[in-house]
């Protein structure tokens, strides 16, 4: 009772071995095999534990629908969830068994499959629900460690690239049906790719011995010959190894190409290959998956599909079990009977559930001839077995059990067509009653099905449907003879489930094997009430597994639709839904990783910043310095309170490049600005600047900036960092949505300038240092003015603008000149007190004088109305974007939140950002009643100039508050702090210093 | 991901595109006149049927035009694109073009894939 090679006809040859490592201990294999193939071989048949119960788990299929045989890589980044029967070995592969511990023989996790009615449909959703706290200190570290499947890997690594074709027909699976019609396309004007997710062409004739030959060759050499004749087509690309995963819209398809198979992964070289293919039709030749059947115990290692085990033999050379017994409701398995009675291997026991008169001569023929003991009209009741299968139940057809010994069964459920892409395609299905299975029926886009993907069976008919199917195309007819002598017809009888005779938590009747799903979880949901078949497969987490139920979830509407009396049509399937097969994160990401999925964009001065300790902040996708340590020691609070009291001392200097800036020219562009801000910007002088919101249509502020007005004709504005790209979207829209009949003109320029903000009282007299031609007296260069001057080989414009109250100027200077500027600024400006500032000091700063912050003081609910810029508003222009909704009544109601400034009555305070308003000094223990809540703080710094905190805050009818006493709640306190209600300006309310 | 044929650059792949809503709302030229309900269902109004819809795409990694196309968001199908100044095709024009994919029905839920 043990596992045998097949020297004389498989894919796989002994002549080279390849060691490998399963668990910790050596292994050989041969050259070829799948890490499956290769165990089975080894006579190794549990591999794993299962998801829920723990229960040991064998090998039940041989490819891309296995449920159970999953492992980790660990000679490959640790890579968890590698099909055991796709993943081909290689001299040094090492692999563990998954979801196991401390070991696949004793595993400590067993102890669920006693605790199994915890575990029921619907457990998650039940089982875990109180008492409070529960969840995240037990439930969930328990589920972590016992529940689920392989361990991540611990470093993301890019392995893939991504391909992009055009061409006239895929081709997806290249079996029997694949490579007809490829060859009608050999030497076409089509442009055609076929692809396979095997490392050979063949599919099923390589997996089988269905079709003994054609065109009168052994169907081996027919491959060969039929390789090479597409091969040398050069309108033909063949890609092995490459899985399609989705059929998108627009006949989109996406494969997946594994470019190390049998070969450890090459460091210099993609592993993955993700195609993305346009085509304007889709041949899918994807072939059939067999499916189970749910009885006792149908998941113990040694039970297997029954065409798995036949590709074992033929595909891979392995013959699992020399007298594995046999359990079926269909012909399916007639060849299998044949191939091992030909390689000298007598099957235990032959179980057909079907009445004699269904069963084919030939079947019957083989299994008087060779005295197979067989039991017709007769069911597998259940398996037992410690770890492994040793004896089957057969109910017979008087409905006696009768046991018998054996290690392997090989069932057969029946055979779907794999519709999973053609779903995708929004391809409609349709039940076919003679085969008991869900068939093509019309396809969405430019689709064709051919042979078992469509549901075509029978080889002789092969040849007639791709001739007939295929005749949209100018090709020539095939004419090819196929030699087969399986029976025509599957004669298959319904059959999901066998009724158990034993009643214990160790008997399982499953339906689900990776999710660990039985067929009376499906029972229970439907009594529940979750008798939508989309619903109860949510409730029992059936065919939700990395396999999909590829080999059950047809079987659960079989069960479902008995359960509800209905037809299995009626019940409907769940939607199929991309990818076909789990593909890695790497694969989807390709190149786009880390700084090439997210650049970095740096100013012209980052160089100086990094020498001159800057910590960073990320805004969007630009560096921009946070605060500047004075040195190591100092801590961020200190640098930002040294560096805000030094600059209204003296002077600092702030890097501004990032603000976006945008230029807009035009004949009409002073109607366009008009229209875009809320301010009036006709009567503004040339040369001269404005502070200016934006507006959405519902009078909200999106954004706002500086317009410098050069000429009516001519503007640059400022916006955020972060608003930029926006900014100029939303003007482009406009421009060409809206007044498609002003002549403007948009550029973004953020890039084409570096910015420094220079502000502090010392500001002027460095500025005459740094440009000393120039006059900058209050009267040749008031506040809101700006000059374009001359600076070496380039011109610079200069603004007297300030964001922190002190006097101040911004200086647009072309990038390449950015550095040299900013070094002599601190060359003439260091013995006057200048220094470096970043955003932080910055944004203390601005709320010393009621400055706002877009997205900090304001949240898209915002007008200006509430924080009191009636003053920007121009209100005797007959329209601007938003201003109709500023009358609307929401917007103009009273009790709207509105900015204050908020001090507290006890100035040592600490006022945190984000904390709420409230009309009482403390906050009960337990909170019964809702507490009136006026507003929150939205900006709180500490004024170093002050030596106490400013806040602002939005809150309901602000303006009518002012003086009032309030309280503000902590973060570690139930007790409120006392605070007035202030008018949102701190610091040199008349504007002394930013005039002087 | 679909394509989409920009009416100035011709065929691109969907990610080239961002949408931008119902078509032909037009900003009403004097806001000003109009009462409060009339507004906000410029401001805030939009329809979102199944079945053929005309609505605004802009080239944003391209040529940044804006355009309209018809697409029937049962289908996914982008059955016309034309540039914002010419005139809206009529309905009728798509009466031929299939309605929902896999015989959904014309209104509601688009979990069907079974024929009955
Ligand atoms: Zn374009």
């Amino acid at each position: 009772m043990t596992a045998s090679n097949n020297n004389k006809n498989s894919c796989v040859t002994d002549s080279n071995k390849v060691s490998f490592t399963f668990d910790g201990k050596k292994y050989f294999g041969f050259d070829g095999d799948t890490i499956a193939s290769a165990l089975l071989r080894n006579n190794i048949k549990i591999i794993g534990r299962s998801f829920k119960y723990h229960r040991p788990r064998g090998i039940y299929t041989c490819g891309i629908e296995e449920p159970n045989a999953l492992v980790q890589v660990l000679s490959e980044s640790n890579e968890p969830n590698t099909r055991a029967t796709v993943k081909k070995i290689y001299s040094g592969i090492n692999v563990l068994s998954q979801n196991r511990w401390p070991s696949l023989k004793n595993d400590f996790g067993y102890v669920n499959n006693l605790l199994s009615p915890l575990f029921s449909a619907g457990f998650y959703y039940k089982t875990f629900m109180g008492p409070k706290g529960f969840w995240k200190n037990i439930y969930e570290p328990l589920i972590r460690r016992t529940a689920g499947l392989g361990k991540p890997p611990k470093e993301f690594r890019s392995k893939s690239i991504h391909n992009h074709h055009n061409v006239d027909i895929v081709i997806v699976g290249a079996g029997l049906a694949g490579l007809l019609a490829a060859s009608k396309f050999i030497d076409s004007e089509y442009d055609v790719i076929l692809l396979e997710q095997d490392n050979m062409l063949g599919g099923s004739l390589n997996s089988s011995q269905k079709i003994k030959t054609i065109e009168n060759l052994e169907t081996r050499e027919w491959l060969k010959k039929i390789e090479n004749l597409i091969k040398k087509s050069k309108n033909i690309k063949i890609f092995k190894n490459t899985l399609a995963t989705s059929y998108n819209q627009t006949n989109h398809i996406i494969a997946l190409e594994d470019n190390s198979v049998g070969k450890p992964l090459a460091s210099h070289k993609p592993e993955l290959i993700l195609h993305k293919i346009r085509t304007k039709h889709t041949i899918l030749s994807n072939g059939h998956i067999e499916r189970l059947i749910s009885f006792r115990n149908n998941d113990l290692p040694g039970v297997m599909l029954a065409g798995s085990f036949e590709k074992y033999i033929f595909r891979y050379g392995v013959i699992p079990e020399t007298e594995p017994i046999i359990f079926t409701n269909n012909s399916s398995t007639f060849s299998l009977l044949k191939s091992l009675i030909d390689l000298g291997c007598k099957p235990k026991a032959y179980i057909d559930v079907r009445d004699e008169s269904l069963i084919d001569k030939k079947t019957k023929n083989i299994l008087e001839t060779n005295k197979i003991p067989f039991y017709f009209s007769s069911e597998v009741e259940g398996c037992d077995g410690s770890q492994m299968l040793e004896t089957i139940s057969i109910r017979n057809k008087e409905m006696q059990i009768k046991k018998i010994k054996g290690s392997m069964l090989c069932i057969s459920g029946g055979i779907n067509p794999d519709v999973h892409l053609f779903t995708q395609s929004k391809g409609l299905i349709k039940w076919d009653e003679k085969y008991l299975t869900f068939r093509p029926e019309t396809a969405f886009q430019n689709t064709i099905t051919i042979g078992s993907a469509n549901g075509n069976f029978n080889f002789n008919k092969i040849i007639e449907e791709i001739n007939e199917k295929l005749s949209l195309f100018k090709l020539k007819e095939l004419k090819i003879d196929l030699e087969s002598d399986c029976p025509e017809d599957l004669n298959i009888v319904e059959l999901w489930e066998t009724i158990s005779e034993k009643k214990s938590f160790w008997s399982k009747s499953f339906i689900d094997i990776q999710n660990d799903v039985t067929t009376k979880d499906l029972r229970q949901a439907v009594t529940e009430g979750f008798d939508r078949i989309e619903h109860l497969k949510r409730f029992t987490t059936n065919s939700m597994g990395t396999d999909q139920g590829k080999i059950s979830s047809i079987n659960s509407l079989g069960i479902v639709s008995k359960i509800l009396k209905k037809n299995i049509s009626e019940v409907g399937t769940t939607i199929y839904r991309p990818p076909y097969a789990p593909l890695s994160f790497s694969a989807i990401a390709g190149r786009s990783t880390y700084e090439f999925y997210d650049p970095t964009r740096k100013t012209s001065i980052h160089s100086w910043h990094v020498k001159n300790r800057a910590i960073f902040e990320d805004v969007g996708q630009w560096k921009r310095p946070w605060y500047f340590k004075k040195n190591n020691k100092e801590n961020m609070y200190e640098a930002v309170q040294r560096e805000s009291k030094e600059l209204r001392n003296a002077a600092g200097i702030l890097d501004g490049s990032t603000l976006g800036k945008i230029e807009i020219k035009g004949k009409d562009a002073l109607e366009f600005v008009n229209l875009i801000y809320t301010n009036a910007f006709t009567k503004m002088k040339p040369m001269t600047a404005r502070y200016a919101l934006m507006l959405g249509e519902d009078g909200m502020i999106k954004d706002d900036g500086i317009v410098c007005k050069i000429n009516d004709q001519h503007f640059i504005v400022t916006t955020t960092t972060g608003g930029a790209a926006k900014v100029l979207s939303d003007m482009e829209e406009y421009a060409q949505t809206e007044w498609p009949h002003l002549n403007v003109y948009l550029n973004s320029i953020t890039e084409q300038f570096s910015t420094f903000n220079i502000s502090g009282p010392k500001s002027r007299a460095i500025m005459r240092k740094v440009f000393s031609n120039i006059d900058f007296s209050n009267e040749k260069f008031p506040f809101m003015s700006f000059k374009k001057v001359n600076y070496l080989d380039t011109q610079v414009r200069i603004l007297r603008a300030s964001f922190t109250g002190e006097l101040g100027y911004e200086v647009y200077i072309s990038p390449k000149y950015g550095l040299e500027l900013w070094e002599k600024f601190f060359r003439y400006g260091e013995n006057l007190g200048l220094i470096p500032y970043g955003t932080e000091t910055m944004h203390l700063l601005r709320a010393e004088k009621g400055y706002i912050v877009v997205g900090q003081d304001t949240d898209g609910t915002v007008t200006p109305l509430d924080l009191n810029l009636n003053w920007m508003i121009g209100k005797n222009k007959k329209d601007f974007i938003g201003k109709r909704s500023l009358s609307r009544s929401d917007t103009s109601r009273k009790g709207r939140k509105q900015l204050v400034g908020i001090l507290a009555v006890d100035k040592s305070k600490i006022i945190e950002e984000g904390q709420h308003v409230v009309e009482k000094s403390s906050i009960p223990a337990k909170i019964k009643f809702p507490i009136k809540y006026l507003g929150h703080i939205t900006s709180s710094y500490h004024s170093p100039t002050l030596n106490y905190y400013v806040a602002m805050a939005m809150i309901e009818g602000g303006n009518e508050l002012i003086g009032k006493k309030f309280y503000v709640t902590q973060n570690k306190s139930l007790e409120n702090i006392n605070v007035e209600i202030v008018k949102p300006i701190f610091l040199d309310p008349e504007n002394k210093r930013l005039l002087s | 991901m679909l394509v989409i044929n920009c009416p100035y650059c011709g065929e691109r792949d969907q990610s080239e595109f961002s949408n931008g809503g119902e078509a032909h709302v037009a900003r009403p030229e004097n806001p000003e006149t109009l009462n409060d309900k009339k507004w906000s269902e410029y401001v805030f109004i939009r329809l979102n049927p199944k079945g053929i819809f005309k609505e605004r795409w802009v080239h944003t990694h391209g040529c940044r035009k804006w355009f309209n196309a018809v697409r029937n968001t049962s289908t996914d199908e982008i059955l016309k694109t034309y540039k914002i100044n010419e005139k809206p095709p009529s309905v009728a024009e798509f009466d031929t073009t299939i309605k929902t994919p896999s015989g959904e029905p014309d209104l509601g839920s688009g979990n069907f894939t079974v024929k009955k």
